[in-house]
């Protein structure tokens, strides 16, 4: 299994512990990728989170994605760089974690979260304890090897219509296999939270930069997401609509709703603020 | 004022607004669809996903803590577990105390056998502004 602990694995080393309560941690971002996008950041504080909440209650459930109040993205991160993670728990017992954290790039914070929250499952229907329990001493220890992370390809994204200024629709085709399954999960493969994310922030960054007018020197970033809700798990081979709206824009922000649905059921929702930004 | 006694309409006249804020930003809905007698399945189409969401806000909200499976703890009272529900059914005996907690709800909802799985289908925004009640007077005793 070479891509278990690899594919989708963006925790190397746990720095320090206060179990049950606080860590830190590092993950180097391989040089050779071509880009680390913010959700892959998000979904490293994530990690860290989640490996201390399973450890906390002896690996008997893991958490899964499910809200995150606030999400600020500070600036993008680039590969070759050595992310720090912190995560702070605020509650955690056998049926949720609840979570704050962050991430750094030399000492410059690059992501917040805030207020998360992820219902815990028993962790042998998504991968066998023992070696959950064997990874976790090796990441308070010496760290797994860096580097095993080759990238995820984006999914194909399809557009369906396209009021413009308004609102767009489009088809995200998850793919029925990629490496990332093996990892996440192995005996439950999950399309993870954070690249259906990725994939209605493209969406609506699209929707954005054929709607509003920018001026010389500057461009459109997404700055803040909030009240994520992802309802349901996405598996491999599944078609998801995605929908996103403008629904207000104030000085150089705009704010957009997004949604996926799959078969008319809704999966997730969350608001995405888009702001204006200086090219450096 | 004792953790058991009886709530009052004004108590929950005055967490009512906050509360319903609160679950509105929950669901996604307009503020004035969280009347304090609707059922949040059947009228507001809460998910499990969104009663773990409103418990989540309602503890930041109010600065309160809210333990999971709160509501049905404190419906079953003194009542041990082992005779309030028997094989996921609510007893007889358990019927009667859930009646009496959740009185704000109808009688004719209380569907016999009812399954402990279903309660939730019978929790009203009233019965979270109880909830939160309930919270304010364990943390005011606990200080």
């Amino acid at each position: 299994m070479a891509d278990h602990f690899a594919a989708f694995s963006f925790v190397d080393r746990i720095t320090e512990l206060e179990p049950g309560s606080r860590a830190r941690a590092d993950f180097e971002i391989p040089a050779d990728l071509p880009a680390f996008p913010a959700c892959l950041v998000a979904e490293a504080v994530g990690q860290l989170a989640a490996w201390v909440a399973m450890a906390q209650i002896d690996f008997r459930g893991r958490p899964v994605a499910a809200l995150a109040t606030e999400t600020i993205f500070h600036r993008d991160v680039a590969p070759g760089s050595r992310l720090e993670l912190v995560v702070d728990i605020e509650s955690c017992d056998d049926e949720a974690v609840a979570y704050g954290g962050s991430a750094e790039v030399d000492g410059e914070t690059v992501i917040e979260l805030k207020h998360c929250l992820g219902p815990m499952l028993p962790v042998q229907d998504f991968d066998s304890p023992d070696a959950m329990r064997e990874r976790y001493r090796l990441l308070c220890g010496e760290g797994a090897p860096s580097g095993r992370f080759h990238g995820v390809a984006d999914p194909d994204l399809v557009a369906i219509e396209s009021a413009s200024g308004k609102s767009a629709r489009a088809v995200l085709r998850v793919p029925r296999s990629a490496p990332f399954f093996a990892d996440h999960f192995p005996r439950r493969p999950v399309f993870p939270a954070t690249l259906l994310l990725d994939s209605q922030i493209r969406l609506a960054m699209e929707l954005a930069r054929s709607s509003i007018q920018l001026s010389a020197g500057t461009r459109l970033v997404p700055q803040r997401m909030t009240n994520v809700k992802v309802r349901a798990f996405i598996v491999p081979g599944q078609d998801v609509d995605l929908a996103t709206e403008l629904v207000s824009a104030h000085g150089a922000s705009s704010t957009a709703r997004l949604s996926a649905a799959v078969d008319g059921r809704s999966v997730a929702t969350a608001r995405l603020e888009i702001a204006t930004r200086n090219n450096r | 004022m004792a953790n058991d006694a009886a709530i009052t309409k004004d108590e929950i006249q005055t967490v009512f607004p906050k509360v319903a804020e609160t679950m509105a930003d929950a669901l996604g809905c307009d503020v004035e669809q969280v009347k304090l007698d609707v059922s949040l399945i059947e009228g507001l189409d809460a998910e499990s996903i969104d009663f773990l969401d409103m418990v989540f806000r309602l503890e930041r909200a109010f600065k309160i803590k809210i333990p999971r499976g709160k509501i049905v703890e404190n419906a079953r009272g003194d009542l041990p577990e082992s005779e309030f529900e028997e094989k996921g059914i609510v007893t007889e005996k358990g019927l009667a105390q859930l009646k009496a907690y959740l009185s704000e709800v109808p009688a004719e909802r209380f569907k016999t056998p009812m399954k402990v799985a279903d309660i939730p289908r019978l929790f009203t925004p009233e019965t979270f502004c109880k909830l939160v009640i309930h919270a304010q007077r364990e943390a005011k005793a606990a200080a």
